[in-house]
């Protein structure tokens, strides 16, 4: 009996908590939408809410959108302000949990995406701390003042393994000496006993144009970096920059056994693939280098390991058999990623811990 | 821990089959029956846990127990009682091995987690969302001390504290099919595929706690009992950053007693 009594109260689930999340699941501008003004899918981020509009679109002067949200069960919302300039509309948000506990702080922006200017060198000198001051992000700055936040890295995922304590211990950070003022440092890092749980002992360092998904890190890791960004402003026709690399000494599979004989090298590259305007599918881990999509592609073959900065310029190659079509990128109709990172194979966790790539002045030479 | 386990087998067995030799059985009888004048009594009792090594009160965020196995787990037992005087107390002590395991599959849900890494320089602070799946196989060597209260010829109950030696220690698991979000349930989210840990080298060695049982005297050598071990410490050290509760081995026993 007291053996029965005790096992039952031991076992006995307590009454569900109220929910403690208040995320944002969807928006939707329905306005935008009907007058085809939205370039691509919403993208909702832990507090963000990004609405890219298409450049034909009248930002100054267009009505103030509603967006229709759909929240954490329980969650409400409640808009706290609204600021408007020539480029873009900025709605703030705060959502609370169902249990009271918690809430977070949303920006709804509806911006534009200006393609590239052809003069545009990313020299990495514009960076700040991310949400949770763990690790740094990176954005541009155009002739025009504004703001366009391209860069992408796996910084996010890096994050859960408790190992980045300053932004420096990440695999994507900033280093003062750059070839002209910062640069990028990209650094293999070893991922811990969390991160070999999880069947992925080594982190390189990436950076990309496009969007790293920390959601779909652990789960499926090759399809948290999408590739590319709708901003070529013509047919490019060189990528150039500087790097140096330094190889980490030991080479793991993606099991952490040590590979004896094969070194690592870091990968820089750019393609141009096709996309549709309103069904954006970005290349992603498993396809950025071999999609039929492709187009141009432009590529260091063997970069080596020059240990000073070097400077490269690669053509833009033709693959696919495809030609570039100025109609269709007047259209919105191709997509350009520029992509860097310390482990060539660092998608599928194989490289040398501590191999290092530094790059900077990086540019596209258009037609 | 097998190895033990089988090594004391053979041991209980050797004894019996010792006994079987014609000259020592009277012996041994004899020995047996002025200790008992005495007051004194020797008993051997194997038993079935059954149990659960568990976080009491089971936190809010344990949103149900998908499963629970609670595996072979075997007591075998050897202990001295001494009746005092003529009255209806005794006490009894003695040394147990014994084991005490599970397996559960636990839904969570914002279950807020702190854990070091193996290395001890990565921590994360976060909710975990998902499954869990924990797998406790523990194998103690125990001394029980007990004070017995015989209510009449058949059945008597009793009381007391054991002491536990961690001799083997498997804990491990799994989190799996969920989500983490960075520190609280309103931080950066993260799928998790399937996230394993093994924790068997750092539980604690010492194990102590509360044990109180009855015994039906069913013939004159064979008795059978149920009996609750209660712990009292958790099986990790307080201070250990990858469980963050106590976890406290509680476990009934079901068994037969050989009372010589």
């Amino acid at each position: 009996m007291l053996l029965a009594a005790t096992l039952l109260s031991a076992s006995c689930i307590r009454e569900e908590a109220l929910n403690a999340e208040c995320d944002v699941l969807s928006a939707d501008a329905a306005w935008l939408v009907e007058n085809s003004l939205l370039n691509g899918d919403v993208k909702i981020k832990n507090n963000e809410i990004i609405f890219i509009v298409k450049k034909e679109a009248d930002l100054a002067n267009m009505p103030e959108p509603e967006i229709t949200f759909e929240l954490t069960p329980g969650a409400r919302i409640e808009k706290d302000s609204t600021k408007r300039n020539k480029d873009g509309i900025y709605q703030y948000y705060t959502t609370f949990s169902e249990d009271g506990n918690w809430n977070k702080q949303y920006i709804a922006k509806f911006i534009k995406l200006p393609p590239l200017d052809e003069d545009h060198v990313f020299s990495f000198e514009h960076f700040e701390l991310n949400s949770n001051n763990k690790y740094s992000i990176w954005y541009e700055i155009n002739n025009n003042g504004i703001r366009s936040d391209l860069w992408a890295s796996g910084n996010a995922g890096f994050m859960f393994t408790g190992k980045g304590k300053t932004p420096d211990d990440f695999p994507t950070a900033t280093d003062v000496n750059g070839k002209r003022g910062n640069c990028i440092k990209l650094t293999t890092r070893d991922t811990g006993s969390f991160g070999k749980m999880a069947g992925m002992p080594i982190a390189a360092g990436n950076i990309f144009i496009g969007e790293f998904l920390s959601e779909n890190a652990m789960k499926k890791p090759l399809e948290a970096t999408r590739f590319g960004m709708n901003i070529a402003p013509k047919k490019p026709a060189y990528l150039t920059g500087h790097y140096k690399y330094t190889p980490g000494e030991v080479f793991t599979d993606k099991k952490k056994n040590t590979v004896e004989g094969r070194r690592d090298t870091c990968a820089i590259y750019s393609v141009l693939y096709e996309v549709y305007p309103d069904n954006f599918v970005s290349l992603d881990g498993s396809n950025v280098t071999s999609s039929e999509r492709i187009v141009l592609i432009a590529e260091i073959e063997n970069p080596g390991e020059p240990r000073e900065w070097t400077e490269f310029t690669i053509p833009f190659k033709s693959m696919n058999g495809k030609e570039f079509d100025p109609a269709r990128l007047a259209n919105n109709g191709y997509a350009i990623a520029v992509v860097a990172s310390s482990s060539k194979d660092g998608a599928f966790f194989e490289g040398a811990v501590g191999s290092t790539l530094h790059v900077d002045e990086l540019s596209i030479i258009w037609e | 821990m097998k190895r033990t386990f089988i090594a004391f087998l053979i041991a209980i067995a050797a004894i019996s089959v010792s006994a079987q030799t014609k000259k020592e059985v009277s012996d041994t009888d004899k020995n047996l029956i002025s200790a008992a004048l005495k007051g004194w009594h020797i008993r051997l009792s194997a038993g079935y846990n059954i149990g659960g090594t568990a976080p009491l009160p089971l936190p809010r965020e344990i949103r149900g127990i998908e499963s629970y196995n609670p595996g072979l787990n075997l007591a075998i037992e050897g202990t001295v009682e001494k009746k005092f005087g003529k009255g209806n107390w005794g006490l009894r002590w003695g040394v147990r091995l014994d084991t005490k395991g599970m397996t559960t599959k636990a839904e969570t849900k914002n279950y807020h987690m702190e854990a070091w890494d193996t290395e001890g320089s990565g921590q994360i602070i976060g909710a975990f969302t998902g499954k869990v799946k924990t797998s406790v196989k523990n194998t103690y060597v125990t001394v029980p001390v007990l004070a017995v209260y015989n209510i009449n010829k058949r059945w008597n109950v009793s009381a007391g504290a054991y002491a536990s030696y961690l001799l083997d220690g498997e804990f491990t698991g799994s989190a799996y099919d969920g989500y983490i979000r960075d520190q609280n349930p309103t931080g950066e989210k993260a799928e998790v595929t399937r996230a394993e840990y093994d924790f068997s080298n750092d539980m604690r060695k010492f194990n102590w706690g509360l044990q109180a049982g009855g015994e039906y005297k069913a013939y004159k050598h064979l008795a059978v009992f149920a009996n609750l071990q209660w712990a009292m410490n958790g099986i990790f050290p307080s201070d250990y950053g990858s469980v963050t509760f106590e976890l406290y081995p509680i476990y009934g026993t079901l068994g037969f007693t050989y009372l010589f």
